[in-house]
């Protein structure tokens, strides 16, 4: 432990905050921009909730649902689902684990931040009425260059501004892992979630171009008049998909690989064991980064492709479900006769693993062409992905900030509220997205805002309703709990949870400066999860 | 920055150049919006001249504090290389659509082939960039094992006259080509044609801009032995756009005029 006065990195004046290059400060803007964003967002997607209630028309127009479904989808993917934990965990912890005074690049950095907030600024103007955006978060062509779609350019650009922000960082992130490790963090002792973060930022490096590819085209196309979308003219609107989810399925591992990183970490200092597999979760990783980029036909379906093309793809992504295993068994593995103490990290940690596994499980039928046929865009899919994507990820992210909290903020994220909200939000995600799945095995398609009048769906879009009355209900209490938490928790000490980790031995708050001028000096044996003895709490 | 064991009082990092850079990269797609959009010509302009300056702004003051207040890390090469990644996956999204549709047009593509069009041109442009690429390499192993200043200038000069005779030429191409009613709209032959030069184009360009601050760089003593590290990167960018051109002259000359 240093000596020498610290400075908590959070002291900082207005002018400090708006001009940092601080990894740590940086981290803060993001993760609180987009739990802004997620809470906009996730209203968005209870007025859908009610809209859906019942037959017929309920409050708002379709003009206006499309509108709020876009943004809602938009939003939830591009800010909650990348940024929050890339841009707002990822940026705080990365240096933090492997003893970097910040990352390698600390001006581009804070460039990135501005590009996406600049992302952000663009999606509060599509907000005026006669900027609304209504083609789907995919913005398939031909109908996204429409009139009726809304502004086809605030669509693209919001997804160029995020795709600069994200290519910076990638080549930031990476280029700090590579270079700036402090003497004996080596690939063989590196915290999962820093794993799991670079994988994701290959992927975001190979991947982010070529979304913007087909979103410029699209622009182009619409703007400009050329004909990449347009079959008269010898172009082809299946170009948009390939392009599009070339991205657009890797992407979903960039959303979930760091949560599953903040898994291992939870998981194994509430286990008070070594995470099970450690070198197996690492080939898993890389497994799953190399094979996501092969998959992405399965989101083509039904638009139209080749046999051999879906019979491919159909393998390939069965073949993702291997790693994906690999890892719920390292979890299991590591809960096997451990000393399990169930704080509110290690619940949500737990019930993220829990809704991961219904996801993936509903996943595979998917991957079956014959069994999407039938159930592609329809409720069913929607249930999937929010199992795997809305819920693992949510439940991740929140028990990564209630476990770093005291490093963020010097003070403990309260018990009691944290653990109510758990339940809510658990009971509540599962009532929604399982009769969620139901309705669309039934035949309810989605994206529309009616549907027939036939009593057994009535009765499914109710429950549903109820249950995300519960969800939302939760989430307002954990967010109680944060503001709690900032203005009255109890005082953190330095390493609440008794990890091993490097990022444990900083002072809480973590200082300015982190570990001073000199790299720190971590043990020849250092291992994030040495793990032993109980802890004392 | 960091010297040994000198005691440093831990401070916040600032820098105030990435915010006005950040501002002139949101003022782009207002700018784009407002003129093609709703068609407020004027507005649009000035929103885009202004985040253009603003930009222009923030690099210079981000490059002389980076010049001049600290020590060379040496990151910026695995940087660019990792940059250059993702370039390499932009230029295959075109590439995916332009041999899509030759492929399935292929019995329409010959009407679409302009008289104008000559390979003669392509082989000039080639040329022109493979003597760029080798007077770049003797930038720099001048300054990096001769150490010579004044000599990587010298061939940095060539590479950017080389260049921007390469863009002066191709624009005469377009103007051209346009004329004889081979457009951006006309065709996916005439789509993929401007959009693959002219993203290649624009990667010239900036490989150009990049040059210039090299030379100012290295005329102002700036960037030398110790510090070679935005030659290097610089370098490697114009490496791979020389090498980008092979494909794109291949796809957009050789691919596109072929009878097949
Ligand atoms: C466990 C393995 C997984 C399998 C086998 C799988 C399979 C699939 C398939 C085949 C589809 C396309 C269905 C259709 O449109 O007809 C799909 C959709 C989707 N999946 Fe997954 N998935 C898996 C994991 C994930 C993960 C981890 C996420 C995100 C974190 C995710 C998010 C999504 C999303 C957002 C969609 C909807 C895309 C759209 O708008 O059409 N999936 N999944
Ligand atoms: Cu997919």
């Amino acid at each position: 432990m240093r000596e020498a006065i610290s400075v908590p990195y959070l002291k900082a004046g207005l002018k400090e905050w708006i001009f940092t290059t601080d990894h740590k400060k940086i981290g803060i803007l993001y993760l609180t921009t987009t739990y802004i964003f997620f809470l906009v967002a996730g209203l968005f997607g209870l007025v859908i909730r009610f809209e859906q209630n019942s037959p017929g028309y309920q409050i708002v127009p379709p003009d206006f649902y499309n509108y709020l479904l876009t943004g809602h989808g938009a939003v939830l993917l591009l800010w909650w689902g990348i940024a929050s934990h890339i841009g707002g965990l990822g940026n705080f912890l990365l240096p933090l684990m492997i003893g970097a005074k910040d990352v390698a690049f600390p001006r581009l950095n804070a460039l990135s931040w501005w590009a996406f907030f600049g992302a952000s600024v663009l999606v509060l103007l599509t907000l005026i009425p006669g900027n609304h955006i209504k083609m789907m978060w995919t913005g398939y062509p031909p109908y996204a260059g429409n009139p009726d779609a809304g502004v086809t350019a605030l669509y693209v650009f919001i997804i160029h501004l995020i795709g600069v922000s994200s290519i910076a960082t990638a080549v930031n992130f990476i280029t700090t892992y590579i270079k700036m490790r402090a003497p004996g963090i080596t690939f063989w002792n590196t915290n999962m979630f820093v794993h799991a973060l670079i994988a994701a930022n290959v992927i975001q490096l190979v991947g982010v171009p070529s979304i913007a590819g087909a979103v410029t085209m699209l622009l182009l196309d619409t703007y400009l008049g050329t004909n990449f979308y347009n079959p008269a003219k010898g172009g082809d609107p299946l170009i948009y998909q390939n392009v599009f989810w070339f991205y657009s399925h890797p992407v979903v591992y960039v959303m979930i690989l760091p949560i599953f990183g903040m898994f291992s970490e939870i998981v194994s200092t509430f286990s008070r064991k070594p995470l099970f597999g450690y070198t197996s979760m690492i080939f898993a990783i890389w497994c799953i980064t190399f094979l996501s980029f092969i998959v992405w036909i399965h989101h083509m379906f039904v638009s139209g492709v080749p046999d051999w093309a879906r019979v491919l793809m159909s393998y390939t992504t069965i073949l993702i479900a291997v790693p994906t295993g690999i890892k719920i068994f390292n979890w299991m593995g590591t809960l096997y006769k451990g000393a399990i103490i169930l704080r509110v990290p290690m619940l949500y940690a737990l019930g993220g693993i829990f809704m991961f596994l219904i996801g993936g499980l509903t996943g595979i039928p998917n991957a079956m062409v014959a069994i999407d046929l039938g159930i592609s865009d329809s409720l069913f899919i929607v249930g999937h992905f929010h199992y795997v994507l809305g819920m693992a990820l949510t439940f991740g992210i929140f028990g990564g900030i209630t476990y770093w909290f005291p490093k963020m903020t010097g003070r403990m994220y309260p018990e009691n509220i944290g653990k109510l909200s758990f339940w809510l939000i658990f009971a509540g995600a599962n009532i929604f997205y399982f009769f969620q799945m139901i309705a669309g095995i039934l035949g309810n398609p989605r994206r529309y805002p009616d549907y027939p009048p036939i009593p057994e769906w009535v009765t499914l879009h109710h429950i549903q309703t109820i249950g995300a009355l519960i969800l939302g209900v939760g989430i307002l209490v954990y967010t109680v709990g944060l503001i709690k938490g900032l203005t009255s928790g109890e005082e953190a000490s330095d390493n609440p949870w008794e990890s091993q980790s490097l990022e444990w031995r900083l002072p809480s708050p973590a200082p300015v400066d982190n570990f001073g001028d000199e790299p720190p000096k971590v043990e020849p044996d250092y291992h994030p999860y040495k793990y032993g003895a109980p802890p004392a709490f | 920055m960091a010297q040994g064991a000198v005691h440093h009082e831990p401070h916040h990092e600032v820098s105030i150049w990435p915010l006005p850079i950040g501002v002139g990269v949101l003022l782009m797609p207002i700018s784009f919006t407002m003129f093609f959009h709703y068609g407020w010509q004027l507005p649009g302009l000035i929103a885009g001249g202004v985040g253009l300056a603003l930009i222009l702004v923030g690099a210079a003051g981000w490059a002389n504090e980076h010049f001049t207040a600290e020590k060379e890390e040496g990151f910026g090469w695995v940087g660019i290389l990792s940059f250059i990644i993702s370039e390499v996956v932009i230029f295959g999204t075109l590439f995916a659509a332009f041999w899509t549709a030759r492929v399935t047009h292929a019995d329409e593509w010959s009407a679409w082939v302009p008289e104008g069009i000559s390979l003669g041109m392509a082989g000039i442009l080639t040329l022109i960039l493979w003597a760029s690429s080798f007077t770049i390499f003797r930038a720099e192993t001048a300054l990096e094992e001769e150490g010579d200043s004044g000599k990587a200038l010298t061939w940095v000069f060539l590479t950017f006259a080389l260049g921007l005779t390469f863009v002066v030429l191709h624009v005469k191409e377009w103007i051209h080509l346009w004329g004889e009613g081979f457009t951006l709209s006309s065709h996916m032959y005439g789509t993929g044609f401007y959009a693959l030069t002219g993203l290649h184009t624009s990667h010239v360009i900036v490989g150009l801009i990049a040059q210039i601050y090299a030379m100012w760089l290295l005329a102002s003593g700036r960037m030398n032995r110790e510090k070679p590290t935005m030659l290097r990167a610089t370098s490697a960018y114009w490496h791979f756009v020389d090498v980008m051109w092979m494909l794109v002259a291949g796809t957009a000359y050789l691919v596109g005029t072929a009878a097949l």
